[in-house]
């Protein structure tokens, strides 16, 4: 009796979610592989009518397009060199704090702020530091540098176009750099600092008696204790590179570039979108799939070369 | 194995005096390292306070100030007004109320099942739910478009809210806290008679209430920051959510743009989620932690 | 290396702001540990056992007083500039390194003039591993290992460095009975074999009293008595100690001192001189019990429990401050159990006498 009453009780509870899931989630998971196969396929064609064949038309376009080599291109770039980077500054900062006493809570607050921002608005704010703010058309030269080139000049440099017309994608490239490991700081910095805090404490007492130098104590017992959260916040840090997108329109806005060079910093999320609102859902699909495949690839790569030193 | 020790021979003045020495050094390097790094990861933040109360010939001066000449609070009304921010907002606050609330309830009812009942194909539909995490939401969006438009939901407040209504992980999250809490409990509440509304209600919802809490504000936070799902569906001005909005209203990040109103509206936009967070530092790094949702 | 604790003292602030009340973990420690002797530090948990070991290694910094190692007074020296060796209770064995880095860990963090040559660390880690036998395991991961075992590495790598001097704290708390009597023979072997000063916290009274050259027994701080351990047993300087050494414990009962006489209850159980008539702690040892039937103490028969060579007499006794009164006797003799009642002879090299007040020994002599 019980438990067919659990039975039908159970469905009751879960209908909502499975009824949601199954248009929202399932349906979608078949109708993207199936979209991504048939050639050339746009949803309004479909509705008029149209028919299309099966095949792998819509990948060999994907990867025959120029710029979608180039999205790739520029999205492996901002991955590259995001991770590495942002993952070292935030091991660094997070051992820093837990070694700190007082304003130790007040820093690591100060340290999650970029978290609890809107990327797109903070953006802009990149946007205004990176941008020379306007031409005198009488001498031909900026009025304002804007405050990074300032700060680059004070120390001696020469000042560079960051983001305007004129702009090298190196400079452009920098700039986004800056900014997402800038946002990506405060959740690298939250989970490690969580990882060293659980770490025994008797470790460090030990490494004492043993007479262990600092440098030694992060790199032969810090590190590798650390190992498992590291490979999280590595891991995640490329998913979350590769799907890149909305922290360049912060900063270039929807024309994802320079305004002589729209579209040259898109990103492979970028292109999915421009493709579906250009009504080339196929297109869009093996995008999307290709996408998939990559992060999945990579990773399984980055779980192979982790295994390797992970200390679970 | 004898006692001669290797370190047996030894100024013990001296080095009493240097490790002293390295303990300041060390610490004084510790607390500048960290404070440079405050600095810069507030400097953006200053750096729109002060822009935004700057008239803009002051702000176009070679030589920038680093406090307004003359604060223009005038630029604030001036961006409350260009985005049409208090429409945006309101838009915003609807669609995160309603859709946190909605799917929380799901959530709950979902998470209580998968704890507590009894039913065939449990394991096996909790194992599908997870699977479905690892897929990327870009491979969603794309049929989710589709199928939106084809419910006539184009442009509505619907089409912000029911597609992401459940989240797999919330459920997941709040299965793990149920299971927490005995068995016996329920057992017990069912030989008193008590309906299972009420034991959730009275027992596992005060019991799980810091993931609750946890999900409220990611949600809260998601409907606040979400860009590129209302922008496909639901980019008209009736609708328009907050982030579209403030895009929209400065379109120029470059060029002869009102660059001092335009951080005006920035810290508009950001203060509501700062104060927030102040208020709910505890749960929010706390939800962030156990989730690890980059958001 | 001998070492020397004088007028040690440890305050903890208090954790709880607004009480502000300070916590002396150590109390006014004075003590020379002459060199190569294995000492025991004995006592109840929070008696400040563990705050004084932490003190010695230098984990922990003296509120006040002065630490010395032979001549040399490393007060102020931090912890890996002292040269000692320290077991953690829980080992703190690195995990994520097999049991020959870790023994190796602390001889690749000497430097400069110390610094050893690969073979030589080799050679060294070798030497330790085989003076706790775990020689065989070498490419093990800790988590491979058995407490026990963990246990020997943790000396290992503890030793590898040639102390000045070695600390365990609780070593054989987390290990199961058996092993713990095992591994503490083991520990008596290796502290004779390297002659290496060795201190060590336990609460486990039977464990200091097995294997210590001297035992330090400590209470809320302050150091109790300092002896060796049979002496300690036979001569205890307060009711405390004699309550803490022995299992099972001394029996404890109220009773009074009038005329020469100690009585208890109506019982005049012993005739003494040299003590002034006064309420008292009466402390006899459970070996200090005599069946007898002229003895002078008469207690309430309860049972008999027969354990192989010994067995013990569970008896009441209504001064008594222990819910029982209990005599280890050999299981020879025969009782009988059909009595209500038994009566004993006490011994009184077994029997003590305590102030009511101050719970300090009042010394007597046997008339």
């Amino acid at each position: 009796m019980v438990e067919s009453k659990q039975q039908w009780k159970a469905w009751l509870y879960l209908s909502p979610a499975i009824l949601l899931l199954l248009v929202f989630t399932v349906w979608p998971i078949f109708n993207t592989l199936r979209m991504a196969f048939l050639d050339g396929y746009g949803n309004m064609a479909a509705m008029g009518g149209a028919t299309f064949e099966f095949g792998i038309e819509n990948f060999l376009k994907v990867i025959d397009y120029d710029k979608f080599l180039d999205c790739l291109k520029t999205t492996a770039i901002l991955c590259v060199a995001t991770v590495p980077v942002s993952t070292a500054l935030a091991l660094l900062i997070a051992v820093a704090l837990n070694s700190i006493k007082p304003l130790q809570k007040t820093l690591q607050t100060i340290f999650f702020l970029p978290y609890v921002t809107n990327s797109i608005a903070i953006g802009m704010v990149f946007a205004t530091m990176f941008n020379i703010v306007g031409y005198n058309p009488v001498e031909r030269a900026a009025d304002t540098w804007g405050i990074i080139n300032l700060v680059i000049q004070f120390f001696g440099g020469e000042p560079i176009s960051w983001i305007n017309q004129g702009s090298s994608y190196t400079a452009n490239i920098v700039v986004m750099i800056v900014y997402i490991v800038w946002n990506a700081l405060p959740f690298k910095i939250l989970i490690l600092l969580g990882g060293l805090q659980s770490i025994n404490k008797q470790y460090y007492d030990a490494a004492k008696v043993d007479g262990t130098r600092k440098a030694r104590v992060l790199t032969r017992i810090t590190i590798p204790l650390l190992s498992p959260m590291l490979a999280y916040v590595i891991i995640t840090g490329f998913i979350g590179g590769f799907k890149e997108y909305s922290s360049i329109v912060g900063i270039f806005g929807e024309k994802m570039g320079p305004p002589d060079d729209a579209g040259r910093l898109n990103t492979m999320v970028g292109f999915v979108y421009d493709a579906l609102e250009k009504d080339r859902q196929g297109l869009a699909s093996a995008g999307a799939l290709i996408l998939f495949v990559i992060i999945l690839l990579v990773t399984m790569f980055n779980n192979k070369v982790i295994k390797k030193h992970v200390h679970y | 194995m004898s006692t001669t020790t290797v370190m047996q021979e030894r100024d013990v003045k001296k080095r009493t005096f240097m490790q002293k020495m390295f303990k300041i050094f060390g610490k004084t390097g510790t607390y500048t390292f960290l404070l440079i790094m405050a600095l810069i990861i507030l400097f953006p933040f200053y750096w729109m306070i002060i822009s935004s109360l700057k008239t803009l010939p002051e702000y176009r001066q070679a030589i920038p100030t680093f406090w307004p000449n003359e604060v223009m609070w005038g630029n604030y009304s001036k961006a409350f007004t260009t985005a049409n921010l208090g429409n945006l907002f309101l838009n915003t606050l609807y669609v995160g109320v309603v859709s946190t609330f909605a799917s929380l309830i799901i959530t709950v009812l979902s998470a209580f099942a998968f704890a507590r009942l009894e039913f065939k194909g449990k394991e096996p539909l909790f194992g599908a739910l997870l699977a479905t995490m690892m897929i990327p939401g870009e491979l969603f969006t794309i049929t989710n478009y589709i199928t939106v438009n084809q419910l006539g939901w184009m442009h509505s407040f619907t089409a912000l809210i029911v597609p992401f209504l459940v989240s797999v992980f919330y459920i997941y999250l709040l299965r793990q806290n149920f299971m927490q809490i005995p068995n016996e409990l329920y057992l017990a509440a069912k030989v008193d008679g008590t309906s299972d509304i009420k034991y959730l209600w009275r027992v596992m919802i005060p019991l799980a209430l810091p993931t609750l809490i946890s999900i409220t504000i990611l949600k809260m936070m998601g409907a606040w920051n979400s860009y590129i799902w209302p922008k496909l569906v639901a980019n008209d001005e009736a609708h328009q959510m907050i982030t579209n909005g403030l895009r929209n209203a400065f379109t120029d990040t470059t060029g002869q743009a009102d660059y001092p109103v335009q951080m005006a509206a920035v810290a508009i936009v950001s203060a509501p989620l700062f104060l927030v967070f102040l208020c709910l530092r505890k749960y929010i790094m706390q939800g962030v932690s156990r989730s690890g949702i980059k958001g | 290396m001998k070492v020397v604790l004088e007028n040690l003292t440890k305050i903890f602030p208090s954790r709880d702001k607004k009480s502000g009340k300070e916590v002396v973990a150590v109390n006014d420690f004075t003590f020379e540990i002459p060199d190569g002797q294995l000492v025991g530090l004995l006592g109840p948990s929070g008696c400040g056992k563990s705050t004084t070991l932490y003190m010695i290694s230098g984990l922990q910094k003296p509120t006040s007083g002065k630490i010395y190692f032979g001549e040399d007074d490393v007060t102020e020296l931090s912890t890996e500039n002292r040269g000692i060796g320290l077991v953690f209770q829980n080992y703190a064995l690195y995990p994520h390194m097999t049991v020959k880095q870790n023994i190796l860990f602390p001889l690749q963090n000497l430097k400069g003039k110390d610094k050893l040559s690969k073979e030589e660390m080799l050679d060294r880690a070798l030497n330790a591993a085989r003076l706790v036998q775990i020689d065989e395991l070498m490419d093990r991961k800790p988590s491979e290992l058995s407490g026990g075992q963990q246990q020997r590495v943790a000396i290992a790598r503890a030793l590898v460095k040639m102390p000045r001097v070695l600390l365990l704290d609780e070593p054989l708390s987390n290990l199961d009975a058996r092993l713990r009597l095992q591994t503490r023979e083991e520990i008596r072997r290796i502290q004779k074999e390297t002659g290496i000063t060795t201190i060590f916290v336990t609460h486990d009274q039977e464990e200091a009293m097995s294997i210590s050259d001297v035992i330090v027994v400590m209470k809320l701080g302050v150091v109790q008595q300092i002896g060796e351990p049979q002496s300690v047993y036979d001569d205890p300087k307060n009711l405390f100690v004699a309550k803490f050494l022995g299992t099972p414990p001394i029996n404890v009962l109220e009773g009074k001192v009038v005329d020469g006489k100690v009585y208890i209850g109506d019982d005049d159980v012993l005739d003494v001189t040299g003590v002034d008539d006064q309420e008292v702690y009466i402390g006899i040892r459970p070996e200090g019990l005599e069946p007898n039937d002229n003895g002078r103490l008469t207690c309430g028969l309860s049972n008999i429990e027969v354990m192989g060579r010994d067995a013990s007499v569970v008896a009441t006794n209504a001064a008594s401050a222990n819910p029982v009164v209990r005599a280890i006797i050999n299981s020879d003799i025969r009782i009988d159990t059909t009595s209500q009642t038994i009566k004993f002879n006490v011994k009184p090299h077994k029997f003590f006498l305590f102030n009511k007040q101050t719970e300090e020994r009042v010394y007597f002599e046997v008339k």
